[in-house]
Protein backbone atom coordinates (compact mmCIF):
# COMPACT_ATOMS: atom_id res chain seq x y z
CA UNK A 1 0.00 0.00 0.00
CA UNK A 2 2.75 2.44 1.04
CA UNK A 3 4.77 1.38 -2.02
CA UNK A 4 1.84 2.11 -4.32
CA UNK A 5 1.26 5.51 -2.69
CA UNK A 6 4.93 6.40 -3.05
CA UNK A 7 4.89 5.34 -6.72
CA UNK A 8 1.80 7.47 -7.41
CA UNK A 9 3.20 10.47 -5.54
CA UNK A 10 6.49 10.15 -7.41
CA UNK A 11 4.66 10.07 -10.73
CA UNK A 12 2.65 13.15 -9.67
CA UNK A 13 5.84 14.96 -8.58
CA UNK A 14 7.50 14.23 -11.94
CA UNK A 15 4.41 15.23 -13.92
CA UNK A 16 3.93 18.55 -12.07
CA UNK A 17 7.67 19.17 -12.34
CA UNK A 18 7.38 18.72 -16.10
CA UNK A 19 4.35 21.06 -16.15
CA UNK A 20 6.54 23.84 -14.68
CA UNK A 21 8.24 24.15 -18.06
CA UNK A 22 5.18 23.60 -20.22
CA UNK A 23 2.71 26.10 -18.70
CA UNK A 24 2.73 29.64 -20.05
CA UNK A 25 2.66 31.81 -16.94
CA UNK A 26 4.88 32.52 -13.96
CA UNK A 27 2.09 31.95 -11.44
CA UNK A 28 1.14 28.59 -12.93
CA UNK A 29 4.82 27.55 -13.07
CA UNK A 30 5.39 28.50 -9.39
CA UNK A 31 2.38 26.58 -8.18
CA UNK A 32 3.08 23.54 -10.38
CA UNK A 33 6.52 23.45 -8.77
CA UNK A 34 4.85 23.73 -5.37
CA UNK A 35 2.59 20.74 -6.15
CA UNK A 36 5.69 18.77 -7.09
CA UNK A 37 7.27 19.58 -3.72
CA UNK A 38 4.01 18.80 -1.89
CA UNK A 39 4.11 15.31 -3.41
CA UNK A 40 7.74 14.95 -2.26
CA UNK A 41 6.67 16.12 1.22
CA UNK A 42 3.93 13.48 1.29
CA UNK A 43 6.53 10.83 0.38
CA UNK A 44 8.58 12.11 3.33
CA UNK A 45 5.59 11.58 5.63
CA UNK A 46 5.14 8.05 4.28
CA UNK A 47 8.83 7.35 4.90
CA UNK A 48 8.38 8.11 8.65
CA UNK A 49 9.86 11.60 8.42
CA UNK A 50 6.71 13.52 9.44
CA UNK A 51 8.41 16.76 10.40
CA UNK A 52 10.50 17.03 7.24
CA UNK A 53 7.52 16.04 5.08
CA UNK A 54 5.00 18.47 6.57
CA UNK A 55 7.57 21.25 6.90
CA UNK A 56 8.35 20.81 3.17
CA UNK A 57 4.69 21.51 2.36
CA UNK A 58 4.69 24.52 4.68
CA UNK A 59 7.97 25.98 3.41
CA UNK A 60 7.14 25.41 -0.25
CA UNK A 61 3.69 27.00 0.06
CA UNK A 62 5.19 30.18 1.54
CA UNK A 63 8.19 30.12 -0.76
CA UNK A 64 6.24 29.66 -3.98
CA UNK A 65 3.82 32.41 -2.95
CA UNK A 66 6.80 34.75 -2.48
CA UNK A 67 8.38 33.48 -5.70
CA UNK A 68 5.20 34.08 -7.72
CA UNK A 69 4.97 37.63 -6.36
CA UNK A 70 8.65 38.38 -7.05
CA UNK A 71 8.63 36.85 -10.53
CA UNK A 72 5.52 38.75 -11.49
CA UNK A 73 7.02 41.90 -9.94
CA UNK A 74 10.17 41.75 -12.07
CA UNK A 75 8.49 40.53 -15.26
CA UNK A 76 6.90 42.55 -18.05
CA UNK A 77 3.70 40.59 -17.58
CA UNK A 78 2.20 41.98 -14.40
CA UNK A 79 -0.76 39.69 -13.94
CA UNK A 80 1.02 36.53 -15.04
CA UNK A 81 -2.01 35.50 -17.07
CA UNK A 82 -0.67 36.55 -20.48
CA UNK A 83 1.03 33.66 -22.27
CA UNK A 84 4.82 33.60 -22.28
CA UNK A 85 7.50 31.04 -23.09
CA UNK A 86 8.98 29.52 -19.94
CA UNK A 87 12.12 27.93 -21.42
CA UNK A 88 15.31 29.50 -22.73
CA UNK A 89 18.99 28.58 -23.28
CA UNK A 90 17.87 25.21 -24.68
CA UNK A 91 21.28 23.60 -25.25
CA UNK A 92 22.70 24.58 -21.87
CA UNK A 93 19.58 23.47 -19.99
CA UNK A 94 19.38 20.13 -21.80
CA UNK A 95 23.06 19.52 -21.01
CA UNK A 96 22.64 20.54 -17.38
CA UNK A 97 19.54 18.35 -17.11
CA UNK A 98 21.33 15.27 -18.45
CA UNK A 99 24.35 15.82 -16.18
CA UNK A 100 22.11 16.30 -13.12
CA UNK A 101 20.07 13.19 -13.99
CA UNK A 102 23.17 11.01 -14.43
CA UNK A 103 24.74 12.42 -11.26
CA UNK A 104 21.67 11.87 -9.10
CA UNK A 105 21.00 8.41 -10.57
CA UNK A 106 24.60 7.43 -9.89
CA UNK A 107 24.26 8.71 -6.31
CA UNK A 108 21.11 6.64 -5.80
CA UNK A 109 22.54 3.48 -7.37
CA UNK A 110 26.04 3.65 -5.91
CA UNK A 111 25.47 4.82 -2.34
CA UNK A 112 24.56 2.14 0.22
CA UNK A 113 20.95 2.89 1.23
CA UNK A 114 19.86 1.70 4.69
CA UNK A 115 16.99 -0.78 4.68
CA UNK A 116 16.22 -1.12 8.38
CA UNK A 117 12.64 0.06 8.99
CA UNK A 118 12.10 2.54 11.81
CA UNK A 119 10.30 1.03 14.80
CA UNK A 120 6.75 2.42 15.15
CA UNK A 121 7.37 3.91 18.61
CA UNK A 122 10.59 5.75 17.69
CA UNK A 123 10.44 9.46 18.51
CA UNK A 124 11.74 10.56 15.11
CA UNK A 125 10.84 14.24 15.52
CA UNK A 126 12.77 14.56 18.78
CA UNK A 127 15.74 12.71 17.23
CA UNK A 128 15.73 15.13 14.30
CA UNK A 129 15.64 18.08 16.72
CA UNK A 130 18.62 16.75 18.69
CA UNK A 131 20.51 16.18 15.43
CA UNK A 132 19.78 19.68 14.08
CA UNK A 133 20.68 21.46 17.31
CA UNK A 134 23.51 19.09 18.18
CA UNK A 135 26.06 17.64 15.73
CA UNK A 136 24.59 19.46 12.69
CA UNK A 137 24.18 22.81 14.42
CA UNK A 138 27.03 24.55 12.56
CA UNK A 139 25.68 23.61 9.10
CA UNK A 140 22.13 24.40 10.14
CA UNK A 141 22.95 27.81 11.61
CA UNK A 142 25.31 28.74 8.75
CA UNK A 143 22.55 28.04 6.24
CA UNK A 144 20.08 30.00 8.36
CA UNK A 145 22.27 33.09 8.69
CA UNK A 146 23.17 32.97 4.98
CA UNK A 147 19.48 32.86 4.04
CA UNK A 148 18.73 35.73 6.41
CA UNK A 149 21.52 37.83 4.87
CA UNK A 150 20.15 37.04 1.40
CA UNK A 151 16.68 38.11 2.42
CA UNK A 152 17.90 41.38 3.94
CA UNK A 153 19.93 42.01 0.78
CA UNK A 154 16.96 41.29 -1.50
CA UNK A 155 14.74 43.64 0.49
CA UNK A 156 17.35 46.42 0.39
CA UNK A 157 17.94 45.96 -3.36
CA UNK A 158 14.23 46.03 -4.16
CA UNK A 159 13.47 48.98 -1.89
CA UNK A 160 12.51 52.20 -3.58
CA UNK A 161 13.81 54.41 -0.79
CA UNK A 162 17.53 54.76 -0.42
CA UNK A 163 20.25 56.94 1.08
CA UNK A 164 20.67 58.77 -2.25
CA UNK A 165 16.99 59.26 -3.06
CA UNK A 166 14.42 57.25 -4.94
CA UNK A 167 15.73 54.15 -6.74
CA UNK A 168 13.63 54.89 -9.83
CA UNK A 169 14.68 58.55 -10.14
CA UNK A 170 15.41 59.32 -13.77
CA UNK A 171 14.73 55.76 -14.89
CA UNK A 172 12.68 55.17 -18.03
CA UNK A 173 10.72 52.03 -18.88
CA UNK A 174 11.83 50.13 -22.01
CA UNK A 175 10.10 50.81 -25.32
CA UNK A 176 6.98 48.96 -26.33
CA UNK A 177 8.55 48.27 -29.74
CA UNK A 178 12.24 47.98 -30.63
CA UNK A 179 13.70 51.50 -30.36
CA UNK A 180 10.21 52.94 -29.80
CA UNK A 181 8.87 55.33 -27.20
CA UNK A 182 9.10 54.26 -23.56
CA UNK A 183 6.04 52.58 -22.11
CA UNK A 184 4.03 54.23 -19.36
CA UNK A 185 3.36 57.88 -18.61
CA UNK A 186 5.48 60.48 -20.38
CA UNK A 187 7.14 63.06 -18.11
CA UNK A 188 5.61 66.50 -18.63
CA UNK A 189 7.78 69.34 -19.92
CA UNK A 190 9.06 72.11 -17.59
CA UNK A 191 9.92 70.21 -14.43
CA UNK A 192 6.49 68.66 -13.93
CA UNK A 193 6.44 68.33 -10.16
CA UNK A 194 5.66 72.00 -9.43
CA UNK A 195 1.99 71.45 -8.68
CA UNK A 196 2.34 68.32 -6.53
CA UNK A 197 2.40 70.13 -3.20
CA UNK A 198 1.20 67.11 -1.24
CA UNK A 199 4.32 65.05 -1.99
CA UNK A 200 6.16 66.73 0.90
CA UNK A 201 9.94 66.33 0.82
CA UNK B 1 -13.60 4.07 16.05
CA UNK B 2 -11.94 5.92 13.17
CA UNK B 3 -15.24 5.97 11.27
CA UNK B 4 -17.03 7.36 14.31
CA UNK B 5 -14.35 10.02 14.78
CA UNK B 6 -14.51 10.96 11.09
CA UNK B 7 -18.26 11.37 11.45
CA UNK B 8 -17.79 13.52 14.56
CA UNK B 9 -15.25 15.74 12.77
CA UNK B 10 -17.53 16.20 9.75
CA UNK B 11 -20.57 16.84 11.98
CA UNK B 12 -18.58 19.44 13.93
CA UNK B 13 -17.52 21.17 10.72
CA UNK B 14 -21.09 21.16 9.39
CA UNK B 15 -22.71 22.22 12.67
CA UNK B 16 -20.06 24.86 13.23
CA UNK B 17 -20.56 26.23 9.72
CA UNK B 18 -24.31 26.50 10.34
CA UNK B 19 -23.53 28.33 13.61
CA UNK B 20 -21.21 30.65 11.69
CA UNK B 21 -23.96 31.29 9.13
CA UNK B 22 -26.25 32.22 12.03
CA UNK B 23 -23.57 34.51 13.53
CA UNK B 24 -23.21 36.26 10.17
CA UNK B 25 -27.01 36.20 9.52
CA UNK B 26 -26.24 34.91 6.01
CA UNK B 27 -28.85 32.14 5.47
CA UNK B 28 -30.93 33.79 2.74
CA UNK B 29 -28.12 35.41 0.72
CA UNK B 30 -26.25 32.07 0.62
CA UNK B 31 -29.30 30.04 -0.42
CA UNK B 32 -30.22 32.58 -3.10
CA UNK B 33 -26.76 32.27 -4.68
CA UNK B 34 -27.27 28.61 -5.59
CA UNK B 35 -30.15 29.52 -7.89
CA UNK B 36 -28.27 32.25 -9.77
CA UNK B 37 -26.58 31.56 -13.06
CA UNK B 38 -22.83 31.87 -13.48
CA UNK B 39 -21.23 34.91 -15.08
CA UNK B 40 -18.04 34.35 -17.06
CA UNK B 41 -14.99 36.60 -17.17
CA UNK B 42 -12.74 36.90 -20.23
CA UNK B 43 -10.01 34.22 -20.46
CA UNK B 44 -10.06 32.99 -16.84
CA UNK B 45 -7.90 30.21 -15.43
CA UNK B 46 -10.84 27.77 -15.22
CA UNK B 47 -9.09 25.08 -13.19
CA UNK B 48 -8.11 27.38 -10.35
CA UNK B 49 -11.29 29.44 -10.47
CA UNK B 50 -13.43 26.32 -10.04
CA UNK B 51 -11.15 24.59 -7.53
CA UNK B 52 -10.19 27.49 -5.21
CA UNK B 53 -13.43 27.24 -3.11
CA UNK B 54 -12.97 23.46 -2.87
CA UNK B 55 -9.36 23.87 -1.69
CA UNK B 56 -10.40 26.43 0.91
CA UNK B 57 -13.05 24.00 2.18
CA UNK B 58 -10.57 21.09 2.12
CA UNK B 59 -8.04 23.10 4.16
CA UNK B 60 -10.76 23.83 6.74
CA UNK B 61 -11.48 20.08 6.90
CA UNK B 62 -7.77 19.19 7.33
CA UNK B 63 -7.46 21.87 10.02
CA UNK B 64 -10.27 20.45 12.12
CA UNK B 65 -9.09 16.87 11.54
CA UNK B 66 -5.91 17.47 13.59
CA UNK B 67 -7.88 18.85 16.57
CA UNK B 68 -8.14 16.39 19.50
CA UNK B 69 -11.81 15.68 20.35
CA UNK B 70 -10.93 13.96 23.62
CA UNK B 71 -7.73 14.39 25.69
CA UNK B 72 -5.89 11.69 23.71
CA UNK B 73 -8.01 11.24 20.61
CA UNK B 74 -7.57 13.07 17.29
CA UNK B 75 -8.53 11.93 13.80
CA UNK B 76 -5.07 12.79 12.46
CA UNK B 77 -2.99 12.08 15.56
CA UNK B 78 0.28 13.30 14.10
CA UNK B 79 3.45 13.97 16.13
CA UNK B 80 3.62 17.26 14.16
CA UNK B 81 -0.06 18.26 14.30
CA UNK B 82 0.70 21.91 14.82
CA UNK B 83 2.97 21.99 11.75
CA UNK B 84 0.13 20.46 9.70
CA UNK B 85 -2.04 23.39 10.77
CA UNK B 86 0.83 25.75 9.88
CA UNK B 87 0.91 24.23 6.38
CA UNK B 88 -2.84 24.75 6.12
CA UNK B 89 -2.36 28.44 6.97
CA UNK B 90 0.32 28.84 4.30
CA UNK B 91 -1.88 27.07 1.74
CA UNK B 92 -4.84 29.30 2.67
CA UNK B 93 -2.84 32.38 1.62
CA UNK B 94 -2.07 30.63 -1.64
CA UNK B 95 -5.67 29.53 -2.20
CA UNK B 96 -7.03 33.03 -1.63
CA UNK B 97 -4.37 34.38 -4.01
CA UNK B 98 -5.34 31.86 -6.70
CA UNK B 99 -9.02 32.63 -6.14
CA UNK B 100 -8.31 36.27 -6.92
CA UNK B 101 -5.80 35.61 -9.68
CA UNK B 102 -7.83 33.08 -11.67
CA UNK B 103 -10.79 35.19 -12.90
CA UNK B 104 -8.40 37.47 -14.87
CA UNK B 105 -10.12 40.64 -13.69
CA UNK B 106 -8.84 43.80 -11.94
CA UNK B 107 -10.61 43.83 -8.56
CA UNK B 108 -10.01 40.15 -7.76
CA UNK B 109 -6.35 40.57 -8.71
CA UNK B 110 -5.95 43.62 -6.46
CA UNK B 111 -7.54 41.62 -3.64
CA UNK B 112 -5.21 38.68 -4.35
CA UNK B 113 -2.03 40.76 -4.18
CA UNK B 114 -3.18 42.73 -1.16
CA UNK B 115 -3.96 39.50 0.64
CA UNK B 116 -0.64 37.88 -0.29
CA UNK B 117 1.23 40.96 0.98
CA UNK B 118 -0.69 40.90 4.29
CA UNK B 119 -0.94 37.11 4.59
CA UNK B 120 2.80 36.40 4.45
CA UNK B 121 3.74 38.63 7.45
CA UNK B 122 0.70 37.25 9.32
CA UNK B 123 2.27 33.78 9.01
CA UNK B 124 5.27 34.83 11.11
CA UNK B 125 3.51 35.80 14.39
CA UNK B 126 1.30 32.75 13.85
CA UNK B 127 4.30 30.42 13.76
CA UNK B 128 5.94 32.00 16.82
CA UNK B 129 2.69 31.83 18.78
CA UNK B 130 2.17 28.17 17.88
CA UNK B 131 5.79 27.26 18.64
CA UNK B 132 5.46 29.04 22.00
CA UNK B 133 2.44 26.85 22.77
CA UNK B 134 4.48 23.77 21.90
CA UNK B 135 7.24 24.71 24.39
CA UNK B 136 5.51 23.70 27.67
CA UNK B 137 4.26 20.51 25.98
CA UNK B 138 7.79 19.74 24.66
CA UNK B 139 6.04 18.37 21.58
CA UNK B 140 4.57 19.54 18.27
CA UNK B 141 1.61 17.19 18.72
CA UNK B 142 -1.72 18.85 19.49
CA UNK B 143 -2.64 15.95 21.79
CA UNK B 144 0.49 16.67 23.85
CA UNK B 145 -0.30 20.40 23.83
CA UNK B 146 -3.77 19.68 25.23
CA UNK B 147 -2.20 17.38 27.80
CA UNK B 148 0.23 20.12 28.91
CA UNK B 149 -2.73 22.36 29.81
CA UNK B 150 -4.20 20.10 32.49
CA UNK B 151 -2.93 22.38 35.30
CA UNK B 152 -3.29 25.77 33.65
CA UNK B 153 -4.49 26.79 30.19
CA UNK B 154 -2.08 28.43 27.77
CA UNK B 155 -4.31 31.51 27.60
CA UNK B 156 -3.23 32.29 31.21
CA UNK B 157 0.32 30.95 30.99
CA UNK B 158 1.01 32.76 27.68
CA UNK B 159 -1.27 35.83 27.79
CA UNK B 160 -0.12 37.32 24.46
CA UNK B 161 -0.79 34.11 22.55
CA UNK B 162 -4.54 34.23 22.02
CA UNK B 163 -4.73 37.95 21.10
CA UNK B 164 -1.97 37.46 18.50
CA UNK B 165 -3.67 34.33 17.18
CA UNK B 166 -6.97 36.21 16.83
CA UNK B 167 -5.25 38.42 14.26
CA UNK B 168 -4.31 35.26 12.38
CA UNK B 169 -7.88 33.94 12.69
CA UNK B 170 -9.28 37.16 11.22
CA UNK B 171 -6.78 36.97 8.34
CA UNK B 172 -7.46 33.28 7.63
CA UNK B 173 -11.24 33.81 7.53
CA UNK B 174 -11.01 37.11 5.57
CA UNK B 175 -12.81 39.11 8.22
CA UNK B 176 -13.07 42.69 9.45
CA UNK B 177 -9.74 44.43 10.08
CA UNK B 178 -7.73 41.68 8.30
CA UNK B 179 -9.99 41.30 5.27
CA UNK B 180 -7.71 42.60 2.54
CA UNK B 181 -8.90 39.97 0.03
CA UNK B 182 -12.70 40.23 -0.13
CA UNK B 183 -13.30 43.70 1.31
CA UNK B 184 -16.05 46.07 0.24
CA UNK B 185 -13.57 48.85 -0.62
CA UNK B 186 -12.47 46.89 -3.72
CA UNK B 187 -15.94 45.61 -4.62
CA UNK B 188 -15.51 42.35 -2.61
CA UNK B 189 -12.05 41.76 -4.10
CA UNK B 190 -11.23 38.16 -4.95
CA UNK B 191 -14.93 37.24 -5.07
CA UNK B 192 -15.94 40.26 -7.16
CA UNK B 193 -16.35 38.12 -10.29
CA UNK B 194 -17.74 35.06 -8.46
CA UNK B 195 -21.34 34.16 -9.14
CA UNK B 196 -23.85 31.41 -8.55
CA UNK B 197 -22.87 28.23 -6.76
CA UNK B 198 -19.13 29.00 -6.94
CA UNK B 199 -19.68 32.18 -4.95
CA UNK B 200 -21.85 30.34 -2.42
CA UNK B 201 -19.22 27.61 -1.91
CA UNK B 202 -16.49 30.23 -1.39
CA UNK B 203 -18.60 31.97 1.27
CA UNK B 204 -19.40 28.64 2.93
CA UNK B 205 -15.71 27.75 2.92
CA UNK B 206 -14.94 31.05 4.67
CA UNK B 207 -17.43 30.14 7.39
CA UNK B 208 -16.09 26.56 7.65
CA UNK B 209 -12.60 28.01 8.04
CA UNK B 210 -13.89 30.08 10.96
CA UNK B 211 -14.84 26.80 12.67
CA UNK B 212 -11.41 25.22 12.04
CA UNK B 213 -9.30 28.18 13.09
CA UNK B 214 -11.44 28.64 16.23
CA UNK B 215 -11.14 24.93 17.07
CA UNK B 216 -7.36 25.18 16.73
CA UNK B 217 -7.30 28.28 18.94
CA UNK B 218 -9.52 26.54 21.49
CA UNK B 219 -7.15 23.54 21.49
CA UNK B 220 -3.93 25.51 21.72
CA UNK B 221 -5.00 28.19 24.20
CA UNK B 222 -8.16 27.05 26.01
CA UNK B 223 -7.28 23.41 26.73
CA UNK B 224 -9.47 22.01 23.93
CA UNK B 225 -11.52 19.06 25.23
CA UNK B 226 -10.35 19.51 28.86
CA UNK B 227 -13.00 20.48 31.41
CA UNK B 228 -15.04 19.14 34.33
CA UNK B 229 -18.34 17.16 34.24
CA UNK B 230 -19.17 17.44 30.52
CA UNK B 231 -17.53 15.07 28.00
CA UNK B 232 -14.51 16.27 25.98
CA UNK B 233 -16.19 17.00 22.62
CA UNK B 234 -18.83 19.18 24.32
CA UNK B 235 -16.13 21.32 25.96
CA UNK B 236 -14.39 21.61 22.59
CA UNK B 237 -17.65 22.70 20.92
CA UNK B 238 -18.39 25.27 23.64
CA UNK B 239 -14.91 26.78 23.49
CA UNK B 240 -14.86 26.76 19.68
CA UNK B 241 -18.31 28.40 19.55
CA UNK B 242 -17.23 31.10 22.00
CA UNK B 243 -14.10 31.88 19.98
CA UNK B 244 -16.14 31.94 16.73
CA UNK B 245 -18.52 34.48 18.27
CA UNK B 246 -15.55 36.53 19.53
CA UNK B 247 -13.93 36.49 16.07
CA UNK B 248 -17.16 37.57 14.38
CA UNK B 249 -17.67 40.29 17.00
CA UNK B 250 -14.12 41.68 16.57
CA UNK B 251 -14.54 41.46 12.80
CA UNK B 252 -17.68 43.57 12.97
CA UNK B 253 -16.33 46.05 15.53
CA UNK B 254 -12.79 46.88 14.48
CA UNK B 255 -12.16 49.10 11.47
CA UNK B 256 -9.79 48.13 8.68
CA UNK B 257 -6.82 50.37 7.99
CA UNK B 258 -4.94 50.85 4.71
CA UNK B 259 -2.81 47.87 3.58
CA UNK B 260 0.44 49.86 3.86
CA UNK B 261 -0.30 50.88 7.44
CA UNK B 262 -1.33 47.31 8.30
CA UNK B 263 1.97 46.07 6.85
CA UNK B 264 3.83 48.47 9.17
CA UNK B 265 1.76 47.27 12.12
CA UNK B 266 2.46 43.62 11.24
CA UNK B 267 6.22 43.97 10.73
CA UNK B 268 7.01 46.65 13.32
CA UNK B 269 4.57 45.88 16.14
CA UNK B 270 3.14 42.36 15.93
CA UNK B 271 6.31 40.55 14.82
CA UNK B 272 8.53 41.91 17.66
CA UNK B 273 5.61 41.31 20.04
CA UNK B 274 5.50 37.67 18.98
CA UNK B 275 9.29 37.40 19.48
CA UNK B 276 8.80 38.77 22.98
CA UNK B 277 5.96 36.31 23.53
CA UNK B 278 8.16 33.41 22.44
CA UNK B 279 10.97 34.58 24.74
CA UNK B 280 8.68 34.93 27.77
CA UNK B 281 6.97 31.60 27.07
CA UNK B 282 10.35 29.91 26.66
CA UNK B 283 11.66 31.31 29.95
CA UNK B 284 8.49 30.23 31.78
CA UNK B 285 8.63 26.75 30.21
CA UNK B 286 12.23 26.34 31.43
Amino acid sequence: MTDLMIALLTAFAVWTGWRVFRVDSMVRASFALMLSFVAVGAIGVLLSAPYIGVATVFMMAVEMMVMAIFMVMFMMNPAGLNPMVMVHQHRLSIGAGIVAFIGLSAAVLLSPLPSNPVAADTDVVAQLGHELLGPSMLIFETAGVTLLATMVGAVILSSRQGRFGSADEGSRPPGLTEGGDPAGRQPEGGGGHGHHHHEGH
Amino acid sequence: MTALLTLAVLATLLGGTLFAVALDRAYLPLLALFTRQRVETEAPDRLNRDLAPAWYLALAAIGIAVVPFAPDLALIDSPVGIVIWGSCEALIVLTVFLHGWSPNAPFPLIGAYRYAAIGLPVMLPSMFVLIAAALPAESLSLVAIVDSQREVWNVIRQPLGLPLFMVVALAMTLRGPMDYADAADIATGTSAEDSGAGRAVWQIARLAMLVSVSAIAATVFLGGPLGPVLPGPVWLWLKTGALMALTVWIGNRVARTTPSRMLTILWVVLLPLSFLHLLISGLIAL
